[in-house]
């Protein structure tokens, strides 16, 4: 059952995504989009509590849970701060992230077939996993948001005015202003999740998985104090997002 | 009960002959009454812009109604038998099409302009508390309406801004989003930048700074626009604080370069730069649009967008008379 709600929550990402690209490239906005994607985090919802059940803990055992719970937050971050924001475009950038995600977790031995009760849950170990993987989720939406900056700075520079994109792209202010709050928030949590992975017991002194974390927690941290102390033009930061969630996905390959 | 149309606009008259006709908006149900009043009406609406005077009728005879009419305006503006030559004169289904084109933005000098629409709203309420309506304007009237607002959201008529100003600000927009929290400069106190100033501030731009090499004329125009004058030998301070740079001055070479800009970036904390030249020679130099955060264009380019804006709303004016034409066919209004 955990299965197929995550297949079906894959394909309405994957509709949703084609959907809103068509609908950009006929230069018309696409309203839908924000509908999809509730049924997307419906369907990761039902996913994960079923999981959660079984394990009789937070579902971030495996590399495919970690995976869906990181879409999960993707979408979630998406559906509070794109609306707010006039920013429903974020959607459908949003889409093939959590598609892709969601994909590799299908693949096969990513997710643990018959998963199994924890025995003794630790209450550290949760909160690292959980707001790490949340942190991760605003992180991503941030690179997202980067992308569409980096798009829309491209089209203003060269004067290429005429696409559906560049009509129905928010402003390139409205873009910063959310990359950066994304930046805060993926920030803070991943400090909240560093710390509780400092104090969850641990087998060596010195785990490398904590290494990598704390290492991208203390590159984001320096990207917003540049930005906050000396300023950073928006296509610095936007590719500074983008670069440094794609190098973040290593602690993934630690875990 | 027939309908018609008479009147006169920026293609059939010019301004001294159209200024005669005009009726401020106040006066607008008086006229309306005075319209219907003519012998044989027995409905009226006047509607009357920059751009046109048309009175709607409902008479019993159109053809005696449009001769009384006319020669009614005439005689009352001592206009000689010319004068009739300024006039189109619209009856039964022409009449019907052609305020449905007028609604729709398509009769208007700016092409798909959206200001007509509450323009000939404001016309037909003034006559319908005047009492003047019946049931042959009130049922055309609504009905243009409708037409109006479907030609508008099933086209792109209005797309696209057709103004060097509008598309300025289009862009301003497109960076900064409200401006309400953007600071302009406009560098030389010529009248294109003073109108493309004027359509930042209407759009709630928050501050101006006007810098001229003659400072009474830099103060002039603050004070018009509720801005600050500045001097000329310090406009390069002012660059550190304001969002949207409007340059037209006379100088025969560059004014800013890109160190001029470079100069500022770290106190600016490298926010985004929107440069409008407007000027030929052109004030700014090139190579300030290699600079990160710094959007930059110049006359020919703002031109261009216009001009491609208004060639796109030109390709839809066929999609919007079958809309105009499909929706009147839909009813057998009164009168046509």
């Amino acid at each position: 059952m955990d299965r197929w709600f995550l297949l079906i929550a894959t394909l309405l990402a994957a509709i949703g995504g084609i959907w809103g690209m068509v609908s950009v490239h006929r230069g018309t906005r696409s309203h839908w989009t924000v509908v999809w994607m509730v049924a997307v985090l419906l369907c990761q919802l039902g996913f994960l509590t079923i999981r959660g059940q079984l394990r009789e803990s937070c579902p971030l055992q495996d590399i495919g849970e970690i995976l869906v719970f990181l879409a999960w937050s993707l979408t979630l971050f998406y559906l509070l701060i794109g609306p707010a924001y006039r920013i429903s475009l974020l959607g459908v950038f949003s889409a093939p992230l959590v598609f892709v995600l969601q994909g590799a977790a299908l693949i096969s031995g990513m997710l643990t077939a018959s998963p199994t009760r924890e025995l003794s849950p630790n209450l550290f170990h949760s909160a690292h996993s959980a707001t790490s993987v949340l942190a991760y989720g605003a992180l991503g939406l941030a690179g997202v948001a980067g992308i569409m900056f980096l798009v829309l700075d491209h089209q203003l520079k060269e004067h290429h005015l005429k696409s559906g994109l560049f009509r129905n792209l928010p402003p390139a202010h409205e873009l910063l202003v959310s990359l950066e709050r994304l930046l805060w928030l993926g920030t803070g949590l991943l400090t909240v999740g560093v710390i509780a992975g400092f104090l969850m017991p641990r087998t060596a002194p010195v785990h490398s998985h904590l290494l990598v974390a704390l290492a991208v927690w203390a590159g984001y941290a320096g990207l917003l104090a540049i930005k906050t102390l000396r300023g950073l033009t928006g296509r610095k930061l936007a590719l500074s997002a983008v670069a440094m969630f794609i190098l973040s996905l290593v602690v993934f390959a630690r875990i | 009960m027939e309908l018609l149309c008479l009147g006169l606009n920026h293609r059939t008259a010019p301004v001294e002959v159209r200024e005669r006709f005009a009726v401020s908006t106040p006066q607008l149900g008086a006229a309306a009454s005075n319209l219907a009043s003519l012998a044989d009406a027995t409905e009226g609406v006047v509607i009357s812009t920059c751009n046109r005077t048309e009175f709607y009728l409902a008479a019993n005879d159109a053809q005696q109604a449009l001769i009384l009419l006319e020669s009614r305006l005439t005689q009352r503006e001592n206009l000689d038998a010319k004068a009739s030559s300024h006039f189109y004169r619209k009856v039964k289904s022409e009449a019907a099409v052609h305020l449905c084109r007028v609604v729709s933005g398509l009769d208007s000098m700016m092409l798909g302009e959206t200001e007509i629409f509450g323009q000939v709203k404001q016309a037909y309420q003034a006559a319908l508390a005047a009492g003047t309506t019946g049931c042959v304007l009130n049922r055309l009237f609504q009905r243009a309406f409708g037409v109006g607002k479907k030609v508008r959201t099933e086209t792109s008529i209005q797309e696209g801004s057709t103004s060097v100003g509008n598309v300025a600000v289009d862009l301003a927009e497109k960076i900064f989003g409200h401006l309400k929290d953007s600071e302009v400069m406009i560098l030389g106190a010529g009248e294109m930048s003073r109108i493309t100033a004027q359509s930042l501030v209407s759009r709630g731009a928050r501050s101006i700074f006007v810098s001229n090499r003659s400072f009474d004329r830099a103060e002039e125009l603050a004070r018009e626009m509720g801005g600050h004058a500045v001097r000329f030998d310090d406009w390069q301070r002012v660059l550190e604080r304001v969002d949207v740079v409007i340059s037209s001055t006379g100088a025969p070479h560059a004014l800013i370069h890109r160190a001029d800009v470079e100069k500022v970036r770290r106190a600016r904390k490298f926010r985004p730069l929107f440069f409008i030249d407007i000027a030929v020679p052109r004030d700014i130099h090139p190579d300030v649009a290699d600079i990160e955060e710094v959007y930059l264009y110049d006359i020919d380019t703002l031109e261009g967008l216009a001009n491609e804006a208004r060639a796109r709303r030109q390709l839809q004016i066929e999609h919007c008379e079958r809309i105009i034409d499909a929706e009147l066919a839909k009813l057998n209004l009164p009168g046509t």
